[in-house]
């Protein structure tokens, strides 16, 4: 029975986003695929949702700065299991063009145990949708539905 | 004692419970695909409510440390169950009369807002800065759409009551008899406002855009639901679901009841046709080609059209 | 007021302007700013690439015997400088936007090019030869010059090479 619901499940994967200090630029991709008719995010069951409790997928966007740290650790901690991560941008994977800068104290896998990396500055809308499907296979596997 | 067990099987199978989630789930995937299709998107396959509740249920429950716990998990199960008893109550013209013969449009209008006082018991409950945000205005959109449900029921009650002679007539088995011999209220210029009056309280009690204020994602990060998460918003979703059902067959049962002969499954497909339709209409179309109001707009907005709209029929109604 | 239930029942009729991807291929437009490559036939390590690129996603190791160039996808932000400096052409941006990949391999996205020297024709110095089109660009007009055989040479070679070459056309004329 479970397994059956598990299955069902990843066919339902909800995004929240998380602005870790982004520049916005990536934040705005992120609302393209859901909002430009073209990219449609929600073909994949995909919904924004607002509130952390919901979410299945997290995007994480930003360099991580350390005045958020703390909140988005927290913000982080919220997110129910099973929750797959991933990092949209350079900034999170490697700190981008803002790498070594006094207020930087990523990336952000320092922290948060990444599983799906979207580089780009910022990537195109098509890559993100790339990643999330990547990140529906993770989530799979960590459901144990695939072995991995 | 077979009464008794027959409401139960009412309340379960048929119209409420199974019946009533399976024809609400597949309105909500027809919702969400049509609107997708009138944007020029592809939408979700058309069970992906189904498979959103059945992610839900396999989340894991996160209650927060300060929420007061019993009222936390009680509050989507009452709303749950509101609506499932609400459900039994919607007649299907020509397969079913409704569970009693007499004022159960009054016991719909102390159950309808029952998912919305649960969503505040929740809000209060979960001890959270949003939700008492989220609170606030789904009390004032509270105030605001139950003014002209009561004034479209009083009227419709009157009109019936006066030609039956009982004053007002409150059960809605009498009500659909009415119309059966003197025609559909829908198409009485008298109760037209009133029927308009309806279809603008549809959207904002089922907490869709432009009147989704209390649950808006992207300012109160959907207020009153912000703590809940896995089974217990499932269930939530389960209700509201439960409820689209609920105030479309009661907007079927008080215009547009009818039947298109005696053979029963025939009447229940033009029933769930007849929803679908006061779906596309007041619901589908209007949340796919419209921005969020702002609460005191909203507000307004349901003092200025619905209301004023509503007393016109009931005053005309009064009046002949 | 019936103007959007037009724009509505217009685009019901249309149907959906959805790309398919991924389910189906996608375009990608002309100039859009991918993964970068390196040509190794063409690097000089000079690494203007490194001193310009806004990111610092290039790193040049030098060696003896040459030197190994990196760029690192996920630190690279596509701005394009090292193309717009490099000297010779060698480093570029490619159309492969297709850059989701696991975590666990997040290291082994990059652009490596082991570059060694080549040995000077006359005196067996190494060095890293100029791109052929450069040398073709360089010695455009002068017939008696081979650019492929001059490209081949150390720059103290190529220097006594020219000096030859002057004291040639100043001898001849004289001559003649």
């Amino acid at each position: 029975m479970s397994d059956i619901l598990n299955k069902l499940s990843v066919r339902s994967p909800w995004l929240f986003r998380i602005n870790a200090g982004s520049c916005n630029g990536c934040d705005v991709e992120l609302a393209t695929t859901a909002c430009i008719p073209r990219y449609d995010v929600e073909r994949f069951g995909c919904r924004y949702c607002g509130s952390p409790r919901h979410a299945d997928i997290v995007l994480i966007t930003g360099p991580l700065t350390a005045r958020v740290k703390d909140k988005v650790l927290k913000v982080w901690d919220e997110i129910p299991n099973p929750k797959v991560t991933v990092a949209v941008g350079i900034c999170p994977i490697s700190g981008g063009v803002f790498r070594e800068g006094y207020s930087i104290v990523g990336p952000i896998d320092r922290y948060i145990p990444v599983d799906v990396n979207v580089p780009g500055c910022p990537p195109r809308p098509q890559a993100i949708l790339e990643g999330v499907v990547l990140a529906k296979q993770i989530w799979m596997k960590k459901l144990g539905l695939v072995e991995g | 004692m077979l009464d008794t067990i027959l409401a139960i099987l009412h309340m379960l199978i048929f119209p409420g419970g199974i019946f009533a989630l399976a024809v609400a789930l597949l309105f909500k995937g027809l919702d969400r695909r049509i609107a997708a299709r009138v944007q020029r998107r592809v939408g979700p396959p058309l069970i992906q409510p189904v498979l959103d509740i059945a992610k839900l249920l396999t989340k894991e429950t996160l209650i927060p440390k300060t929420a007061h716990r019993t009222a936390f998990i009680m509050a989507p199960v009452l709303g749950f169950t509101g609506m499932a008893v609400c459900a039994a109550f919607i007649p299907v013209s020509g397969v079913f009369d409704g569970l009693t013969n007499m004022g159960d449009l009054l016991v719909l209008f102390y159950l309808l807002p029952i998912p919305a006082i649960a969503l505040m018991l929740g809000a209060a409950a979960s001890s959270s800065t949003f939700g008492s945000v989220g609170f606030s205005r789904e009390m004032l959109m509270m105030l605001a759409y139950e003014v002209p449900l009561l004034a479209v029921m009083l009227a419709v009650a009157m009109l019936v009551g006066k030609s039956t002679g009982a004053g007002a007539e409150f059960s809605l088995a009498n009500i659909i008899a009415f119309q059966e011999s003197n025609g559909q209220l829908g198409f009485n210029p008298v109760m037209i406002p009133a029927m308009v009056a309806y279809l603008i309280f549809l959207p904002g009690t089922l907490g869709v855009v432009p009147f989704d204020i209390p649950e808006a994602e992207t300012e109160v990060l959907e207020g009153p639901l912000l703590e809940y998460g896995g089974p217990l918003l499932a269930l939530y979703h389960v209700g509201s679901a439960l409820k689209t059902f609920v105030v479309l067959g009661l907007g079927v049962a008080l215009f547009f009841p009818g039947t298109l002969c005696d053979f029963a499954p025939v009447n229940l497909v033009w029933f769930v046709v007849k929803c679908f339709l006061l779906m596309l209409v007041a619901v589908t179309v209007v949340r796919a080609s419209t921005g969020r109001f702002r609460i005191d707009q909203a507000f307004w907005f349901y003092v200025k059209f619905p209301t004023v709209l509503s007393l016109i029929s009931l005053v005309l109604v009064w009046w002949m | 007021m019936a103007g959007f239930l037009k724009v509505l029942l217009r685009n019901a009729l249309q149907g959906p302007s959805t790309d398919p991807y991924p389910f189906a291929p996608t375009f990608s437009p002309k100039e859009i700013r991918g993964q970068v490559v390196v040509d190794p036939e063409k690097c000089m390590g000079c690494g203007i690439c490194d001193y310009t690129c806004v990111a610092g996603a290039i790193h040049i190791d030098k060696r003896e015997d040459g030197h190994t160039i990196t760029v690192y996808h996920n630190a690279c932000c596509r701005c394009a400088n090292c193309y717009k400096y490099c000297p010779v052409g060698a480093i570029y941006l490619t159309d492969n936007w297709h850059s989701a990949h696991d975590h666990a391999v997040q290291y082994e996205q990059i652009e490596q090019q082991v570059i060694t020297k080549e040995h000077c024709l006359n005196c067996g110095e190494p060095i890293r030869p100029i791109p052929l089109e450069l040398a073709t660009r360089l010695y455009a007009g002068k017939d008696d010059i081979d650019p492929d055989h001059v490209r081949h040479l150390c720059p103290k070679c190529r220097q006594m090479e020219d000096a030859r070459r002057l004291h040639n056309s100043l001898a001849k004329p004289e001559q003649a």
